[in-house]
């Protein structure tokens, strides 16, 4: 038993220890392979750790390789040039702020400048409202301040004096900062006697007139002064004491206001048609006023009380003022310290016209001006502003090269503050803005088809070919050109005697042939052969003439002004249910100038009355002197051609059939103007006024006042209108309803109920009332007949895209400030030969 | 000679004063008003007229013209065409413009002229000749801004081998302006080939048919000896103050090329300043006394000119 078990424990011993030798082998096996294991995990873990290092490299590799791309392409975007061409066909020479002269100087001067304040879009891109620009804020009402003899302001009174604060950030395009005493300097060169500026009436002539400013610049000269101007500046309204204490005075009139004749002093006789002057009389001031007033003069104008000559005398004679010195102190331009500006003014002026009038300012750069000023025996030049060297811009964009008559460049000002505001970020994409001189339309026209210009202002022959392009934009201009005819009688029969045996003019004195001429023109064929993108004229105000400016409402959009229109073409009795026309809107659309049948009617009407009155034989022809301002101008000469083959035309059939005929005077240079004032000729055409678009009530005055008139024999101060205010119908003349419009609360004398009363107007609304009043007034005569507006049309480059697709008044289509890019200058070169180097714009 | 020389200048400077005396009243009496504008204030224009002197009497100005421009040089600054600029500086920097173009243009229509008109004279009544003599017939007769027209719209436009217009800048001998101005060059130059051709022609036909050169071709001179040497230099007799001629010509500039084809010159000065709204006084009279002088100057040279050409031309030689 002991021996079987030795054996079985033996066994179990042998088998306990080879079991135990194997499992410590495995064991010891397992923990290597364990060590192994964890040493390759660890091993593992580590390349896995290297990896994702590695990863993690490689992805902000990436993510750097990412952002360096977007920066490269960032920057080359930066990179790229967007360049707009334009080309000229006059050039600019002279674009210094106090002396340049044209238009198309000011396509620089419009980008290296700014004013207090600019127009902007409305909200709604449908309009325009007013922004500030150099200035920070509006103007702020300082009147107060300014009390007191030296500004001639008295308490209570308001907008005479306004404070600018002008931004801080303005810098001239090196850097240089501007302040307040720069803008006053420069105010102070502007009126520079000795420079003579021609921009320096800015400071009066308009809305706002600087206290001062006329007789700091006129200071030591002697001009003719009207008698009511000098007793404006000697502070009296009593006309009898100015007399009596002027009356050793030399005496100066001017025939033409009120005569149209010239009486000779030595013969005492009336010799005939006057011209537009002011001249010197033999007598005394004391005489010349018993002479207007009481004596021969009076005695002539028959039309006219005694108190009318007294009025008159105000405005048709003459004194020589001197202007006294002034010291600058005494100007109304003051700088309170380096971004504060202070404008005193004459008379009042608040809200959108204070702010219009601030929309340009005469700024220069004072160390370049005063280096580019010479003066020799007394002749003062500046030659800042001719070049890119003499030129210093604090605008959006630089004058960078300049060279005469050949081209010149603008690119963007780095230091213009505009770059600052939140509001013109995306605005200005344009890198580059240049400008070509070409003269030639059709040389204009192929740089344009082949890309190297943006724009192309279409000619008379493109009109077939591109009238109804998609890229062809038209754009209405300001302007109403008209025909004028001269009425006078004494005139006429002078240059009827000078024009021979059977000549006939004294027939235009004849309305009813007057408007027989305005219905048998036929406008828009006038405008095909003159200038195609003209249009048609109706009425004497444009459509973009705006009567309330606060509000931006066209004149021609309201009522009164509609009402004028229908009224002149005789339609307001084809107006309302059941006749021809619906509505007045309906009435106008209808409206094309010509209506040749009614003007047959009226050149027999004519006739006859012309034969009846004794103004005309039965074997007399018509001669109507057309006056032209000269003979190379193919808009008066296709004009001139036009109106003969016209009228020619219209009167066939008629009474008149043969008998009228046409003769030219095209010698008459800037004196055309006023050529048919001094009776020179019978007719004028394409005559018009441009500016004061947002001030119809002022541009009145081309209509009533001798000085612009085109017809002064239309005697504004003669003609009385009666108009309802409030309920009342008040009697005025045309002159005295002129001056209602001016300013605010301008009393006038009138006539109510058969009483004498001083009249008012109320606001926007009554000017409007009486401007439609005067504008019917003037086209119910048929001295003036409107004939065609002035507009435009260009094509548009495939480079460039509008902001508004409409064109918003005073905004356009948003010019190069609102201006995009389809395409590079690079992109657009690559298109352009992609397309054989021609485009189709048809 | 030296004696004929001065009296010629002297008469010269005579004439030159008649001349200038007569455009200066003339010019005077050429309506100048400002044009009335709304709202203007006119005495600002007026006191600068008074300030220039437009309102002193006429023989009062013509006393200063004589002696501030004719004498002192100073020819004043320009009141309409660049206002307040001096009228010289402004003269000085387009004459490079109008003298590149046509020095080119004289460098490329002198060759070919003269070489289109020996070789129709050489082919005389053949057809090469009837080819020449036509094409001179067209160029002669069609003004130049018709080709200029055409070229601009067929190389220009259509072909688009150069630009519509000279390059801009100052740097008018560089290859890039020269290129520019090829179309300028063609157009201008058609005109003087074509002259210079049938005057070439007409003179040497008549010299190679003449009785010395039957004489030389007889003594046994080859025919391109006797052309060179003998009949072209006696033609140029009057061919060489036509070409001097058209030298002097050239700095008077081409008003309707140089519109065309974009090069600032002087060109349209001229009429510019008469045609302007108001005469531009100044610029007026400093061009008609250049180029009065010009005139009258090179017609001296052009007489001179014979002798040097010709020794058995004499000038003021009394026999």
């Amino acid at each position: 038993m002991n021996k079987k078990l030795s054996i079985v424990l033996a066994i179990v011993a042998v088998v306990a220890i080879v079991f135990s030798v194997v499992f410590g082998v495995q064991k010891a096996d397992l923990e290597k392979q364990v060590a192994e294991l964890t040493a390759k995990i660890d091993t593992l873990n580590a390349e896995l750790t290297t990896v994702k290092a590695d990863l993690a490299a490689a992805k902000s590799e990436a993510e750097k390789a990412e952002a360096d791309r977007l920066a490269t392409e960032e920057a080359l975007k930066s990179l790229e040039t967007y360049t707009v061409n334009y080309a000229l066909s006059t050039f600019p020479t002279l674009w210094n702020i106090h002396d340049y002269e044209t238009a198309t100087d000011a396509e620089i001067a419009d980008w290296i400048t700014a004013g207090f304040y600019s127009f902007d879009y409305n909200e709604t891109f449908d309009g325009y409202k007013m922004v500030p620009a150099v200035a920070a804020e509006f103007p702020v009402d300082v009147t107060a301040d300014y009390v007191g003899e030296q500004w001639g302001i008295k308490e209570g009174d308001t907008a005479r004096a306004w404070k600018i604060q002008l931004r801080q950030d303005l810098k001239w395009q090196d850097g240089t900062a501007i302040t307040a005493h720069d803008f006053e300097e420069s105010y102070k060169l502007l009126i520079n006697p000795k420079a003579a500026n021609y921009r320096a009436d800015g400071l009066w002539s308009g809305n706002m007139v600087i206290t001062n400013s006329e007789a700091y610049y006129k200071a030591g000269q002697e001009a003719d002064t009207m008698m009511g101007t000098y007793m404006g500046l000697e502070g009296t309204e009593d006309a009898a004491a100015f007399v009596e204490a002027h009356k050793d005075d030399k005496g100066y009139i001017n025939w033409n206001y009120s005569f149209g004749d010239t009486y000779d002093f030595e013969t005492k006789a009336w010799t005939g048609a006057a011209e537009d002057a002011i001249v010197e009389t033999p007598l005394t001031f004391g005489e010349l006023y018993e002479f207007y007033t009481k004596g021969e003069g009076k005695a002539y104008a028959t039309w006219a009380s005694e108190a009318d000559m007294i009025d008159w005398a105000l405005e048709e004679l003459y004194l020589k003022y001197t202007y006294a010195e002034m010291a600058w102190e005494n100007v109304g331009v003051k700088a309170l310290d380096d971004y504060n500006l202070v404008f005193i003014i004459d008379k009042p002026l608040e809200g959108f016209y204070l702010h219009y009038s601030l929309t340009s300012n005469y700024l220069v750069n004072l160390d370049m001006y005063n280096a580019c000023a010479t003066e020799t025996d007394g002749v003062y030049t500046n030659t800042y502003g001719t070049k890119a060297e003499n030129t210093m811009s604090y605008g959006p964009y630089m004058l960078t090269n300049f060279q005469s008559d050949k081209m010149f460049t603008l690119e963007k000002n780095p230091y213009w503050y505009g770059w600052n505001d939140e509001a013109n970020k995306g605005l200005y994409q344009a890198t580059t803005i240049r400008y070509d001189y070409v003269a030639e339309p059709s040389t204009r026209l192929e740089m344009f088809l082949n890309g190297q210009l943006d724009s192309y202002g279409l000619q008379k022959e493109d009109m077939e070919e591109y009238a109804m392009s998609d890229y062809t934009y038209y754009s209405e201009g300001d302007s109403i050109f008209a025909m004028v005819f001269n009425p006078e009688m004494a005139a006429l029969t002078t240059a009827q005697q000078n024009a021979g045996e059977n000549k006939n003019k004294t027939i235009l004195t004849v309305k009813e042939f007057r408007m027989a001429m305005a219905m048998a023109m036929n406008r828009a064929e006038f405008c095909l052969a003159t200038s195609p993108t003209n249009k048609p004229g109706f009425a004497l105000y444009s459509s973009q003439i705006i009567a309330d400016p606060e509000n931006g409402i066209p004149y021609r959009a309201t009522d009164l002004a509609k009402q004028v229109i229908v009224d002149f073409w005789a339609l307001s009795d084809e107006i309302g249910e059941g006749k021809m026309y619906a509505t007045v809107d309906e009435a106008i659309e209808s409206i094309s100038g010509y209506n040749l049948e009614m003007a047959r009617v009226y050149f027999d009407q004519a006739y006859e009355i012309a034969i009846k009155d004794g103004l005309m034989d039965e074997d007399d022809v018509i001669e109507i002197t057309v006056g032209t301002p000269n003979l190379t101008s193919s808009f008066y000469n296709n004009g001139y051609d036009y109106i003969v083959n016209n009228y020619t035309e219209a009167v066939k059939g008629t009474k008149l059939e043969g008998k009228l005929t046409f003769t030219r005077d095209g010698t008459l240079g800037n004196a055309f103007s006023d050529a048919l004032q001094n009776n020179q000729v019978d007719m004028l055409f394409g005559v018009g006024w441009t500016g004061s678009t947002f001030d119809p009530y002022g541009l009145f005055q081309v209509y009533v006042d001798p000085n612009y008139q085109y017809d002064s024999h239309w005697d504004a101060t003669a003609v009385t209108l009666d108009i309802e205010l409030n309920g009342t119908v008040y009697t005025a003349t045309a002159r005295a309803w002129y001056d209602s419009m001016q300013g605010t609360g301008t009393e006038i004398d009138a006539t109510a109920n058969g009483e004498e009363v001083k009249v008012s107007l109320d606001g926007t609304e009554q000017k409007m009332i009486v401007l439609a009043a005067l504008e019917n007034a003037v086209l119910q005569n048929y001295n003036y007949i409107p004939l065609m507006g002035d507009s435009s049309a260009s094509l548009k480059g495939m480079q460039i895209k509008f902001f508004t697709e409409d064109e918003v008044f005073p905004m356009g289509r948003g010019g190069v400030k609102y201006m995009t890019f389809n395409y590079t200058d690079r992109e657009w070169d690559e298109y352009v030969a992609s397309q054989g180097g021609t485009l189709n714009y048809k | 000679m030296v004696k004929y020389v001065i009296k010629r200048i002297l008469l010269m400077l005579m004439v030159f004063m008649i001349i200038i005396s007569m455009c200066f009243v003339l010019v005077k009496l050429l309506p100048n008003k400002p044009a009335e504008q709304f709202g203007k204030d006119m005495a600002v224009i007026e006191m600068r007229r008074e300030l220039l002197g437009y309102n002193k009497p006429i023989i009062e100005q013509y006393w200063i013209f004589i002696q501030r421009s004719l004498i002192g040089g100073d020819w004043g600054i320009s009141e309409t065409l660049y206002i307040g600029q001096d009228v010289w500086e402004k003269f000085m920097e387009k004459m490079p413009a109008t003298i590149t173009v046509n020095v080119y243009t004289m460098l490329f229509a002198v060759p070919i002229g003269l070489a289109l008109g020996i070789y129709a004279a050489l082919k005389k009544n053949k057809w090469q000749d009837h080819v020449i003599s036509t094409g001179v017939m067209i160029f002669v007769s069609v003004p130049s801004y018709v080709y200029a027209f055409l070229v601009q719209y067929f190389l220009c436009f259509k072909l688009k081998w150069f630009p519509f217009q000279m390059a801009a800048g100052y740097d008018y001998l560089s290859w890039e302006t020269f290129v520019s101005l090829v179309p300028a060059i063609i157009s201008l130059g058609f005109g003087t080939v074509a002259g210079l051709a049938r005057y070439t022609r007409a003179e040497l036909t008549e010299v190679l048919t003449s009785d010395y050169l039957l004489l030389a071709r007889t003594k046994g001179l080859s025919r391109a000896q006797t052309t060179v040497r003998h009949a072209l230099r006696n033609s140029m007799v009057p061919i060489f103050p036509m070409i001097l001629g058209e030298f002097i010509g050239i700095i008077g500039g081409s008003l309707i090329i140089e519109q065309i084809f974009g090069i600032p010159g002087v060109g349209p000065l001229y009429i510019a300043s008469i045609t302007a709204a108001t005469p531009d006084y100044n610029f007026f009279m400093l061009l008609s006394a250049f180029y009065t002088l010009v005139g009258l100057s090179s017609g001296i040279l052009v007489d001179l000119s014979y002798g040097f050409i010709d020794p058995r031309i004499r000038m003021g030689s009394k026999k």
